[in-house]
């Protein structure tokens, strides 16, 4: 294992991150991919005029390639009669398809791998240095920290205006912020990441580091600035943890880097405290076992007062947990399907029955349902009703009446 | 060898059957593709053409073998799973619909580039040959290879022309068919899989990375000519058919050079003239008139 590999993953992570934050919150992820393959014969030329492939000349090139791919993506919608989509089609696969066959026809004159393309080479990025204060530095760093001031200068420099068309784009461009050229610089930005990639991770998988990272991160955190700051770190983390994973399991870092980032993402989605599967799961299980218990108190209570002739208690496996477990807990005793209220639990059930029968009376007097229709929405409401809403409803409906079918309604305890 | 020589291999060798096998799944792959540039779905197969990497590298590995089918078999199998990714992230989470899509066509190629680069860097017997698969390689096509992906084609356009109305309704307006009753989401389904099952059957000869452009580009060439379906259909299965065989001649004559790039080339070419026509013929219009 040696260090420079890896700090080169994390620093053309990170200016990944950066930018692809801006294009994930603009919805333009699919642009960035475009982007990426569209840049290709940018650098193969400015390689092939003697530039190096992360050098200043091939990011001329790139950034010339990235505005000639989205200029004639949005050419061809125009006169081709073709949808957005169609036409990055058919664009992004030429470009990309001219730069390899370049590579091709020049493999002899090229210092461009076909693998470089594809999946770059990070130890051969790391091995080409330039010395700094007396240390020798991978060129790939030096490029990747430059990148880096780029791009944050130019987000910083037009920030406001980002942050506008990220948005709203529509509202910016009324009150006259430069929305063009902020989206335009965007994609130029985009290119100098990919250029800065470029040797590390290839020219395809550059849009997994772009838009990976940021998705993660905007599962986790609402604001654009946390987004970006997390996205970043995410990308840093997942780099450092890929190229060791490829390290152990002798294989290409890039790949790694990307399904580590697959990680992250699925972690994300699953375990989000905001909107996550589990905590959704969780929260839908949790609801089902509070309503299962508060449903067997209930007809407990209701058995009770009919003087035990009344249905049995609810059947169905999540009822009889429900049992046991409010069983445990001191509040029922009896057989299983004829569970009978403990002194413990009646306050409870009387509560639940009294947030029943004042909802039905409640329905009876302000909506005009037939009296066989009010059971339904009561069985649902009854879980919902807090103490405050039952004195209001009571307030209405007069103190101490009886529900629509005749049945007393209980007075609130405690 | 002179590309005298090698032009004369290729008419020597089997490679007539093999060209025959490509220009089918470049007639299919087109004729499929239509549907997906009018329904603005163009790069729906993008994803799945990128997720046959892990599938064909997991089919390697699993069973030791290298025929077609097998690796093939996987492709199918991965690509399916990513286009269900794409709908389960797009259903369970905030994602919005182009990172979902884009999230799983960078991670399921990485895994596809570790996957092969691993076992090749472990010198499997074999693994080399799988890198064919990123840029295409008709060149180590076998005969019952070309075979294959030519019953693929056959089958897959089979279908397509039995269902045309259905696709045809669907493609143009989903709401009247829906309103009238049709199953909108199996026809949009059955669509997909279409695509995918050519995407899969054309990543021998255009590579992962590029195959995408084999649904996109022939059809957005078609659109040049004509604003009926069925004349479309014929256009872009005729530009599939000549890009795909001047691809097949171009890699096998030029030393070094993938096929995938060549036909993506030849197919632009193509579309590049069909835009130039449709926009002369226009031009000479008078104005005022719009267009046919």
């Amino acid at each position: 294992m040696m260090v420079w590999p890896m700090v080169v993953a994390a620093v053309v992570s990170a200016v990944c991150a950066v930018v692809g934050t801006m294009l994930v919150v603009r919805r333009m992820s699919l642009l960035g991919d475009a982007i990426s393959h569209g840049v290709l014969p940018g650098i193969v030329v400015a390689v092939l005029a003697g530039g190096r492939p992360g050098g200043m000349l091939s990011t001329v090139g790139a950034v010339a390639a990235a505005m000639l791919t989205v200029w004639a993506a949005e050419a061809i919608r125009r006169r081709a009669r073709l949808s957005e989509d169609a036409a990055a089609g058919v664009v992004f696969t030429t470009f990309f398809a001219a730069g390899v066959v370049l590579i091709s026809l020049y493999a002899s004159r090229v210092d461009l791998d076909p693998g470089c393309v594809l999946h770059g080479i990070l130890e051969l990025a790391a091995a080409d240095t330039v010395p700094l204060l007396g240390v020798a530095v991978p060129r790939a760093v030096v490029n990747g920290l430059v990148a880096l001031a780029v791009v944050t200068v130019f987000l910083a420099a037009t920030w406001p205006a980002q942050l506008f068309a990220a948005f709203d784009a529509d509202a910016a461009r009324v009150v006259g912020v430069p929305v063009g050229f902020a989206t335009t610089g965007l994609l130029a930005m985009t290119a100098v990441a990919t250029v800065a990639s470029f040797e590390a991770v290839g020219a395809v998988l550059v849009v997994a580091m772009l838009v990976v990272p940021a998705a993660t991160a905007e599962l986790l955190f609402r604001s654009l600035g946390r987004v970006m700051a997390a996205a970043v770190a995410i990308a840093v983390a997942a780099a450092v943890a890929g190229y060791l994973a490829a390290w152990r399991w002798n294989t290409t870092a890039a790949g790694m880097i990307a399904i580590v980032l697959g990680l992250c993402y699925l972690v994300a989605v699953l375990a989000a405290a905001d909107g996550g599967v589990i905590p959704r799961l969780a929260g839908k299980g949790w609801l089902a076992w509070r309503v299962a218990c508060e449903d067997v108190l209930a007809a407990a209570w209701r058995r009770e007062e009919a003087g035990g002739n009344a249905a049995a208690t609810p059947a169905g496996l999540l009822f009889r947990l429900a049992g046991s477990w409010l069983r445990l807990r001191g509040k029922v005793e009896g057989p299983t399907d004829r569970l009978a209220l403990t002194d413990a639990g009646r306050g409870e059930a009387e509560t639940i029955v009294r947030s029943h029968r004042l909802w039905e009376a409640w329905l009876g007097r302000n909506v005009e349902l037939p009296v066989d229709h009010l059971h339904p929405p009561a069985e649902w409401v009854e879980h919902y009703l807090g103490a405050d809403v039952r004195r209001r409803i009571e307030e209405e409906v007069g103190p101490a009446s009886s529900d629509p079918h005749g049945r007393e309604i209980p007075t609130e305890r405690g | 060898m002179t590309p005298q020589e090698r032009l004369e291999s290729l008419l020597a060798h089997n490679t007539l059957v093999v060209a025959g096998g490509v220009a089918a799944v470049g007639v299919a792959a087109a004729v499929v593709g239509c549907f997906g540039v009018l329904r603005r779905r163009a790069l729906v197969g993008d994803a799945a053409a990128h997720a046959t990497l892990p599938g064909i590298a997991a089919a390697f590995a699993i069973t030791g073998r290298r025929e077609l089918w097998v690796l093939l078999a996987g492709a199918a199998v991965s690509a399916i799973a990513s286009l269900g990714a794409v709908t389960l992230i797009r259903r369970h989470s905030r994602t919005r619909d182009d990172a979902a899509t884009a999230i799983v066509l960078g991670v399921s190629y990485g895994a596809g580039i570790a996957a092969i680069s691993g076992l090749v860097a472990r010198g499997v017997s074999g693994s080399a040959g799988l890198e064919a698969f990123l840029l295409g390689s008709t060149a180590a096509l076998t005969l019952e290879d070309s075979l294959l992906v030519a019953v693929i084609s056959v089958a897959v356009l089979a279908v397509v022309l039995a269902g045309l109305k259905e696709a045809t309704l669907v493609a143009f307006d989903p709401a009247f068919a829906a309103a009238a009753g049709w199953p909108v989401g199996w026809i949009d389904a059955a669509l997909t899989a279409l695509t995918a099952s050519m995407v899969v059957a054309a990543v021998p000869t255009a590579g992962a990375v590029l195959v995408t452009a084999m649904v996109v580009i022939p059809p957005a060439a078609a659109r040049q000519w004509t604003d009926r379906l069925p004349p479309m259909l014929a256009v872009a299965g005729l530009v599939g058919f000549v890009s795909s065989l001047a691809g097949v001649v171009a890699s096998a004559v030029v030393p070094k050079l993938a096929t995938g790039p060549a036909v993506v080339l030849a197919s632009s070419a193509a579309f590049l003239v069909s835009l130039g026509v449709r926009l002369l013929r226009t031009s000479r219009r008078p104005s005022g008139m719009s267009e046919p």
